[in-house]
């Protein structure tokens, strides 16, 4: 009796054991790959809790240097289908290209995801996305437009402006910028100029070109860069800007209110991590907007006297892609392929997490239907640009910014334009052709894989 | 008996020099994964058509057909590579020579100075300390400090010069040529000149001083003492330092990529930096990174064996000859 009765433990035990060990194989084993912890964060507090069925092995590989594209491209190319490589895995700008145009990087429909559903985020996210046959492999939670920030009372005192309507006709195009930049140096007899320096209206500018760098695999110089040359080379020559560089210390100096820059060119994320947390002397990142409009007021700071305008071009700077791991996707069943089409699309696209991340964050998501729920929902008015609301403004840039433009080399060809073309034409009084030249040696010798003419 | 020369092969086969080679197996342990391995793998990819990680990483590349194409791109004045690579070399050559022709002569100086019996310096310790202390510093961190203090247009140096007068305008300091050659080659001469230093101090320390007592009995001055005793008697040392600056200012990288970039222009562009710029960044070409680091493990061959053979010691024949006579 004894016998039979531990038999019958041991057999429930057996039974307990297999049934535990069968609830496992059951879940879903994510492999996530990220280059910061923003989207394991994200994923712990708004999805996980509802997804149980889930497991998620989060990995992640900083991207100083190029650790993290390093690691990605040894790893996919070594193995991809390994235990060890990502399903879905995280793209920056600055080699989103090179993965949607590789075969790492897997269609997005593949895994569930329709044309309706990929039609509500924003063009230009989307676009860069896409490989140069439009496939959709990568899709941005946040978007990235990039607008003019000025000092609106910088802009009352040197040029009579009171409101962002009045300065966005000053700043239309190029060339309204230009006289802007005349105008304002003399009305502050050269204590006020434009901007820091001229590599801050890169950004921008590259955005006006009509074409990227590489068309049908070969080296393009579009014809608005040879006028972004032109236009650089008339503020440094008649000295209407303050000649700094992007982050140097007069570049700070300007946004803690030393009276002497009118306008930054930055995106969505510039207004929030950089400018607002140096808007003052004391002011720290992760302040409460009483805190800083307390020490802003203290120490002569600029809280509250920011405005923001569309600027002369519509551009985009940053964002963050998820992309999906071809080789994984292809042999995924349907229940993986439902479980990573759901997480792309709860972060990238659903209506209802993105205006509770946008309130909660104060990010500028990357679907345009969420953006126009938000705006619908009474808006952003944001006490640090005296009310404005930056959603309005960003969501009109996201709208337009070509997205087109940017190609896998990206990084590389714009770090040469500057050395090679920007810094000698504009600064030493280099010849032009000759800087091209130079230019185009370089390309040819860096990149291999395009041809230059 | 038996019992005795038991006793006698078992104490012969005890031999502690087994351990000596436990305690070096983990260098060459290392040495073999991170350095030899590696060096091989370098003179594989140079003469295959490896561009990309991804190609690494699958190992597809081939050998190319003629293995040298990636070392012709080097030696054809057509291709892009040329100029650039011959163009570095010589940066790196005139940036290598401003910082070691100062800093041995410096050091040499310093060295014999310090161990000037005559002299009796006070302080010793403090001077070598201080002119040592800069060698401990990372480069990358003195190659930050010097970029935030000569920072165009508002920095400590520009700041400094406008208000003592010296300048009406900011210089733009790494736009000129030579003057981000020169501060590369002056921080490069202010690191390692405590290091030479103190490599001289001991060179001059082992010769015998019975000599320069001799000298001085003899009525030599300070300046005959250096040139006729000290310089002659540290000739291998000096021919150690030359090896050892030249390898290190051919493979220079860390202060031009982090100050200038090898702006402007490309004139402060070394040749490790052209490297690193071929293998990662653009195509990420392996290939041409790794033709040229072959071509550059060349050129300090040829380089460290030039000074051997000039520089060295080397008897005579006719001396030879004499002394084999003396032993027979």
């Amino acid at each position: 009796m004894k016998k039979a009765l531990a038999v019958v433990l041991a057999v429930m035990m057996l039974l307990g054991c297999v049934s535990i060990a069968s609830a496992e194989d059951a879940k879903i084993k994510l492999s996530v790959w990220s280059f910061t912890n923003e989207l394991q964060g994200m994923i712990e507090k708004y999805y996980a809790p509802n997804h149980p069925e889930i497991e998620f092995d989060f990995q992640i590989y900083p991207t100083d240097g190029s650790a993290y594209t390093t690691k990605v491209d040894t790893t996919l190319g070594a193995n991809a289908t390994s235990d060890e490589a990502p399903d879905i895995f995280t793209l920056e700008a600055a080699f989103v290209k090179h993965y949607v145009e590789s075969d790492f990087t897997g269609d997005l429909k593949d895994i569930g995801f329709t044309d309706e559903e990929l039609s509500v985020a924003f063009p230009v996210m989307a676009q860069i996305g896409q490989n140069s046959a439009g496939v959709q492999k990568g899709l941005s939670w946040q978007s990235t437009p990039g607008v003019l920030m000025y000092r609106a009372d910088l802009a009352e005192k040197y040029l009579g402006v009171t409101t962002p309507e009045e300065f966005q006709a000053k700043v239309d195009d190029w060339d309204a910028f230009l006289d802007t930049a005349r105008e304002l140096k003399e009305a502050s007899e050269g204590a006020c100029k434009i901007v820091v320096g001229s590599g801050d209206i890169w950004n921008a500018y590259q955005y006006q070109r009509a074409e990227g760098w590489i068309v049908d695999g070969k080296l393009n110089i579009d014809d608005e860069l040879l006028d972004f040359e032109e236009l650089c080379k008339v503020l440094e020559q008649e000295d209407l800007t303050e000649k700094g560089g992007a982050w140097s210390e007069i570049w700070f100096a300007g946004m803690r209110g030393a009276d002497e820059v009118l306008c930054y060119f930055l995106p969505t994320w510039g207004l929030h991590y950089t400018l607002k947390p140096h808007c003052a002397e004391g002011v720290t990142d992760g302040m409460s907007d009483e805190e800083m409009a307390k020490i802003s007021e203290e120490n002569n700071g600029t809280y509250g006297l920011w405005r923001l305008t569309d600027g002369p071009v519509a551009y985009s700077w940053g964002g963050t892609w998820m992309g999906i791991n071809a080789a994984k996707a292809a042999e995924a069943d349907d229940a993986k392929k439902a479980a990573m089409h759901d997480l792309i699309y709860f972060f990238t696209l659903n209506d209802d997490f993105l205006t509770q991340y946008a309130a909660d964050s104060g990010d500028f998501v990357g679907s345009a239907k969420a953006v126009e729920t938000i705006l619908a929902n009474g808006g952003t008015p944001n006490p640090f640009l005296g009310g404005q609301d930056h959603y309005a403004i960003f969501s009109k840039a996201a709208a337009l910014a070509n997205g087109s433009l940017m190609s896998e080399y990206d990084d590389t060809i714009n770090d040469l334009w500057n050395k090679f073309v920007t810094l000698p034409y504009t600064q030493d009084g280099a010849d032009l052709d000759e800087c091209l030249a130079n230019f185009k040696n370089e390309v040819a010798a860096a990149i291999t894989t395009i041809t230059v003419e | 008996m038996q019992a005795q020369s038991a006793v006698k092969t078992k104490h012969k086969s005890v031999s502690y020099s087994k351990y000596g080679y436990f305690f070096i197996a983990p260098f060459f342990i290392i040495f073999l994964i991170f350095q030899l391995y590696p060096i091989i793998f370098t003179f594989r990819t140079s003469v295959t058509d490896t561009v990309g990680w991804g190609m690494l990483a699958k190992n597809n590349m081939s050998v190319l057909d003629p293995w040298w194409s990636n070392f012709s791109k080097l030696f054809d004045p057509a291709n892009e590579l040329y100029g650039l690579f011959w163009g570095s070399l010589w940066n790196t050559i005139v940036i290598w020579f401003f910082n070691f022709v100062p800093q041995l002569g410096l050091a040499l100086i310093l060295a014999s100075w310090f161990t000037d019996s005559r002299l009796r310096l006070k302080g010793q310790g403090f001077y070598k300390v201080t002119i040592f202390m800069p060698n401990i510093i990372t480069a990358a961190t003195i190659g930050m400090l010097f970029m935030s203090f000569f920072t165009y247009p508002r920095a400590p140096v520009n700041t400094f010069l406008q208000t003592s007068g010296l300048a009406n305008m900011p210089i733009n300091f790494f736009r000129s040529t030579e003057w981000s050659r020169g501060l590369i080659s002056f921080i490069q001469w202010w690191m390692w000149c405590g290091n030479t230093m103190i490599i001289m101090i001991a060179g001059i320390s082992g010769i015998n001083p019975s000599l320069f007592e001799a000298a001085l009995v003899d009525g030599c001055s300070s300046r005959q003492t250096f040139w006729k005793i000290t310089l002659p008697l540290i000739k291998p040392i000096l021919v150690y330092n030359l090896t050892t600056s030249l390898v290190g200012g051919l493979t220079m990288f860390d202060i031009p990529q982090i100050m200038t970039q090898g702006d402007p222009n490309n004139t402060t562009n070394t040749v490790a930096r052209f490297i690193y710029t071929q293998g990662f960044t653009g195509s990420r070409n392996f290939n041409n990174a790794s033709a040229a680091s072959v071509v550059l493990f060349g050129i300090i061959i040829i380089g460290s064996l030039l000074i051997r053979f000039v520089l060295s010691d080397r008897e005579p024949k006719a001396g030879k000859a004499l002394r084999k006579g003396a032993i027979k």
